[in-house]
């Protein structure tokens, strides 16, 4: 096997992957945790309390991704890459807007 | 989704909030085991996910305006096109030597991943950045505008239009479905439409089928992943070109 050959600058970071994996997994992680207890809780009986954590977990799961935009963003501006931090913050805009407009929508 | 309706009996609008909070649990369940694998590109994600945030923007402001029956069968055209493609291309691994265009090399977005089957680094390049960009605003837009998941718009267009091999193609679209979800998922949450007592039990049997799914994914020969993608791409092509015809 010949070593791997990259053209890239030498990295004195983790690479942007690698956070990124570990920023998603922590997101499942506690989501998953969170809507077990709350699965758990409905199978026990709590009618009051499984709904909230149920709802916990999910909100945990969504703001994941767009947690994983935040992060991305930030570590393109800490590498100067400009423009793919510009591209995060277009994604990010977007999001917000959608947000925002859906809102109203109905 | 079809399936919680069928089977389960729960409402129209609370089986869509289920099944599109599931979309990103299949996305953050599997992103992990790819990214750490190096198949996604994340450059290529960044660039592509401007494309369907601002196309999905697009789609829910028209929506209402345009007549959806035609969208659903020129969605549908397109995609039994694309399973045709895939079909012809079925028993290729690599897309052989691609030039890259230029904004590609200005924006760096060459990849390289580890193939286990294949027991090698995979290097690629990537190209038509612009034309990628444009089917991926029509993609959010149709995921806007239709309320379907646009990730099987997304394979297709790295795939066969930029020419990334089928791998990094279907885990970078796997990564960018979970913002284009999650887009959605907000309006679903604001207007209540996300039952915790339904969704808690689907969502976190999709995220742990998410984590062994992509697991499965990267020992998986890239034929053997089309095989199984072709069928899809048919079934989805039918069903959409079908609800377009009865209205």
């Amino acid at each position: 096997m010949t070593p791997n050959v990259r053209h890239e600058v030498p990295k004195r970071h983790e690479p942007i992957e690698m956070v990124l994996a570990r920023l998603l997994r922590f997101g499942s992680i506690i989501a998953a945790i969170l809507l077990a207890a709350g699965i758990l809780s409905m199978l026990l009986g709590h009618t009051e309390l499984a709904p909230r954590i149920i709802t916990a977990g999910l909100l945990a799961l969504l703001a994941t991704p767009i947690m994983r935009v935040v992060a991305a963003g930030m570590i393109f501006a800490r590498d100067r890459d400009w423009r793919f931090a510009f591209f995060c913050l277009v994604v990010l805009c977007a999001l917000v807007a959608g947000a925002l407009l859906g809102h109203g929508h109905e | 989704m079809p399936s919680l309706t069928l089977l389960f009996g729960v409402s129209m609008r609370s089986a869509v909030a289920a099944s599109t909070v599931s979309i990103i649990a299949t996305s953050t369940g599997a992103a992990v085991a790819f990214l750490r694998d190096r198949l996604t590109n994340t450059r290529v994600a960044m660039w592509l996910e401007m494309g369907t945030a601002t196309g999905a923007l697009s789609g829910a402001l028209i929506a209402g305006y345009l007549d959806q029956r035609y969208l659903f069968i020129m969605f549908g055209l397109l995609l039994a096109y694309s399973g045709y493609n895939m079909f012809r291309t079925r028993k290729t691994e690599l897309p052989g030597e691609v030039v890259p265009d230029r904004l590609s090399k200005k924006l760096n977005l060459a990849g390289s991943y580890y193939d286990r089957l294949l027991g090698r680094q995979v290097e690629y390049q990537v190209t038509r950045t612009i034309p990628g960009l444009i089917i991926m605003y029509f993609s959010g837009a149709a995921a806007g505008l239709l309320g379907i998941g646009a990730g099987i718009f997304k394979v297709p267009a790295m795939d066969q239009v930029m020419r990334m091999p089928f791998k990094a193609s279907t885990a970078t679209s796997n990564f960018m479905i979970g913002v284009t979800a999650a887009s959605g998922a907000v309006v679903y949450f604001a207007r209540g439409d996300v039952k915790p007592l339904l969704a808690g039990p689907v969502v976190l049997g999709v995220l742990l089928g998410a984590v062994l799914g992509a697991k499965l994914m990267v020992r998986l020969k890239t034929s053997t992943i089309r095989k199984l993608f072709i069928p899809l791409l048919v079934y989805t092509a039918i069903e959409m070109i079908y609800r377009g015809v009865r209205g």
